[in-house]
């Protein structure tokens, strides 16, 4: 549970230094090398759930192959047209194959730098620590969190006034054009009530002596340890290695603006 | 000893922006003295829930309007207080159990307060237990706090409170949506802290039984924000009796019992009785208990062993039911033993399982979805969630419009309905802006106005005066004369014990008593308990009095 453990705050931050890292880096080694790793750790020192782990970043396989195909498809003209190699009986230039690789690979390696995150950690526990560690301002990070519980609440909502409305004679919209005006429909009494809850919880929230001053005790108390600056050297060391090998064995490019 | 008051509020006057031409509060004066509980009362929209920002600091700070007098708690203006502060004396609890919750576990609300307050974390944890020690909810203590009951959460919501350790509480309707069982277990709760603790309280209620023995002062504002009595609240009740029932403010049952004898038998109550006992204790005759007429009418709905599982749960277990024409039904159960559930089932709104239903021998899957709607009106929780148009009279012909009738005929319709709804005049309102018992009137309207035979309704007396509550039951009365079956679901005995000829208990998903009134009237009372039903007033003035017979004569 190390990962899990970790202080949220600093967890986001390796996870966005990688991030960083990774999108001035331009070849298809360093971020599949990455991926391996990310996927070491999430699967065998966070131990996240396989299954759970393989949906959540299905969406991101999907768009990555995507990704890749419309780059060789559609790639610009190579510079060394002579360097090709052949694939089902059509000749592809290598150079658009690296380039469709890196691009793809960046995807799945952002995804995954964001799944671990995500899967490792409490959003209240987030929230909490980006309040301690990093100055997130009271008024805000209450309001989040008021407004993450909420979302439950609408979509129950949703349905009701859905059903209320079908019982009134409206019948199921079929078009695309019925739909969206169906929406519009549905859109003024749950905002009504969204506006009126919101207002009751903030009032509640008032009368509980919140001021949204950052002046407060914490009940659950986040601190910085050695643990987590050891996480965060971990994972840019590994990546910053991974560069260097990369450009040891020729591969490593900068990126240049390539979409 | 000269006693200071804890809350001191001197002439109050407050006003919106928006109506700067009447007073919301209109120069209150009032003291509530330590250990000293209040009540207040008035009918909907009198301002009680102003007041209530009012005590707690919220107004003048967050108010767009006007605001003068003065509130002093502990001899200190309440603008002198800091942001914030005003929590350490006075906590709240409000009516909507849903909303007032800003954390994800029950252990973080209460810390929530504790850490606005400033107290050290190491303290935290034993101040947690001990209050969720006295409102007897330990072993919630790492719950979710969506997976409580309203109860439980209102229980939580005094918890937070109580971990401040004001110096009083205000309560603004906090049994309001709740069911009775759940009340009576609130109040309790509550009776229960203040032996072991000191504070007093406010509460702000309009629906009183169960609170009597609680309050030491009552006072009452009118509608238009006037303190019109302050003092005890049996002589308020004999004083105004009459103001009470114009302005639709709630009276204890017994006493509305009592008034009704009064209107009816030429009799006057020297003293209004507030309790069953009292009432009991009158040589009054026993009413002769309407025996309805069983009506043997034919065959409206039938449903056949309805199975409806949700997530692999299953919520309605094999149901039969028939409903015949003409009926006046209340489904009755705890929260969450599928009531509404069924409801959904039987009117085509949810699809079971397993099982069917057959409205007039057709079965409901194979009715057009828009000759069903003109068969069975369903009325939701919230009116708002039916509302489409954006005027009073384009939403009752809504559905005349859908069935294309001329012009000429739906406008005679819907002045027709609307006369009976009691909203003639509103034609042109907004929906959204009708009060709530015009809104739940209307919607109402909106499900009779195709002469649907079958009208079920969940909770339609849910946050109601009772004003709207009476004008309500007598349109629905005169529906169900005129032939229309009627299906409430509801967790007011009284309305059960006044307007019923068929109840149904539901409990986890099965329907476990389908008789008479009468009938439930005599299940033993463990057995009730079970069902999370109370006995109405009526019947337990009743069972009171031929127990003192029987006593007398054995």
């Amino acid at each position: 549970m190390y990962i899990h453990n970790l202080n949220p705050s600093i967890k986001a931050i390796t996870i966005i230094l990688s991030v960083l890292l990774l999108t001035v880096v331009f070849d298809p080694i360093t971020p599949l090398l990455f991926i391996i790793w990310i996927w070491i750790i999430t699967l065998f020192v966070a131990k996240v759930n396989i299954k759970k782990f393989l949906l959540f970043l299905s969406p991101f396989l999907i768009f990555a192959f995507g990704m890749f195909w419309s780059n060789l498809a559609f790639g610009n003209e190579p510079t060394n047209p002579t360097e090709v190699v052949s694939f089902w009986g059509n000749n592809i230039p290598i150079e658009n194959i690296n380039t469709a690789l890196a691009l793809s690979l960046r995807i799945l390696a952002f995804a995954s730098l964001s799944l671990l995150f995500l899967l490792t950690t409490n959003i209240l526990h987030f929230i909490l620590s980006l309040m301690q560690q990093c100055k997130l301002p009271p008024k805000l990070a209450y309001g989040i969190l008021a407004g993450y519980r909420f979302l439950p609440m609408i979509k129950d909502e949703l349905g009701l006034i859905r059903s209320a409305h079908r019982v009134r004679g409206i019948n199921r919209a079929k078009t695309l054009k019925e739909k969206m005006h169906q929406y519009k429909r549905f859109i003024i009494p749950l905002l009504a009530s969204a506006i009126r809850k919101a207002e009751r919880t903030a009032i509640a929230m008032e009368s509980k002596g919140f001021t949204g001053s950052r002046d407060r005790t914490f009940y659950r108390q986040f601190t910085v340890t050695t643990k987590d600056w050891l996480f965060l050297v971990m994972m840019l060391s590994v990546l910053i290695t991974l560069i260097i090998f990369a450009w040891q064995i020729g591969y490593f490019r900068w990126y240049t603006g390539e979409i | 000893m000269i006693q200071t008051a804890v809350i001191k509020v001197d002439q109050l006057t407050l006003f919106f922006e928006d109506y700067p031409e009447k007073p919301v509060l209109d120069a209150i004066n009032f003291e509530s003295m330590a250990k000293e509980n209040l009540l207040i009362l008035g009918p909907s929209g009198c301002g009680k829930s102003t007041l209530t920002h009012c005590l707690n600091g919220l107004y003048p700070r967050e108010l767009d309007g006007k605001l003068t007098g003065d509130v002093f708690i502990n001899s200190k203006s309440i603008v002198e207080f800091a942001h914030g502060e005003v929590s350490h004396t006075v906590g709240v609890v409000f009516q909507d159990p849903e909303t007032q919750f800003c954390m994800f576990t029950v252990e973080d609300e209460i810390a929530f307060g504790l850490e606005n307050k400033g107290i050290l974390p190491s303290e935290m944890g034993k101040m947690i237990d001990h209050v969720l020690e006295l409102v007897n909810m330990t072993p919630f203590k790492n719950r979710s706090i969506t997976t409580l009951s309203g109860g439980q959460k209102q229980k939580l919501a005094l918890a937070c409170i109580l971990a401040m350790e004001p110096d009083i509480l205000v309560l603004d309707e906090p049994t309001a949506n709740l069911d009775p069982v759940a009340t009576l277990e609130f109040i309790d709760t509550l009776d229960q802290l203040q032996q072991q603790k000191e504070f007093s309280f406010i509460i702000i209620e309009h629906q009183l039984d169960g609170w009597v023995s609680l309050i030491d002062r009552c006072m009452m504002l009118n509608n238009k924000g006037q303190l019109f009595y302050n003092g005890n609240l049996r002589d308020g009740i004999n004083a105004h009796r009459h103001t009470l029932e114009q302005q639709g403010i709630w009276i204890p049952t017994p006493t509305r019992l009592a008034l009704n004898i009064e209107h009816q038998s030429d009799y006057t109550f020297d003293h209004l009785p507030i309790t069953v006992d009292e009432l009991a204790a009158y040589p009054l005759p026993t009413p002769v208990s309407s025996t309805r007429i069983t009506k043997s009418n034919p065959l409206a709905l039938k449903a056949e062993k309805l199975t409806w599982t949700k997530k692999s749960t299953p919520i309605i277990n094999e149901v039969d039911l028939s409903l015949y024409e003409g009926e006046f039904i209340t489904i009755l159960g705890a929260n969450g033993s599928g009531k509404s559930s069924l409801s959904k089932l039987i009117a085509g709104i949810e699809k079971p399982t397993k099982g069917s239903t057959y409205l007039y021998e057709k079965k409901l899957n194979e009715w057009k979805e828009r000759d069903l709607r003109t068969k069975i009106g369903y009325v939701f929780q919230n009116p708002e969630h039916q509302f489409i148009t954006d005027s009073v009279y384009d939403e009752v012909s809504l559905s005349l419009r859908i069935r294309g009738l001329n012009e000429a005929d739906i406008k005679e319709r819907v002045s027709l309905i609307l006369h009976q709804c009691q909203l003639t005049g509103f034609e042109e309102s907004h929906p959204y802006t009708l009060s709530q018992g015009q809104k739940r009137r209307l919607s109402v309207a909106t499900m009779i106005v195709d002469n649907q035979s079958l009208l079920i309704l969940d909770e339609p007396t849910f946050g109601q005066d009772a004003n709207s509550t009476k004008q309500l039951l007598s349109l629905l009365q005169e529906r169900n004369e005129t032939g229309t079956s009627i299906v409430m679901i509801t967790h007011d005995m009284e309305i059960v014990h006044q307007y019923a000829d068929r109840v149904i208990v539901m409990e986890d998903g099965k329907i476990v008593l389908d008789a008479s009134p009468t009938a439930l009237w005599e299940v033993p009372s463990e057995q009730l308990l079970n069902w999370q039903l109370e006995l109405p007033v009526q019947v337990k003035l009743d069972q009171r009095k031929q127990k003192d017979v029987s006593y007398v004569y054995s």
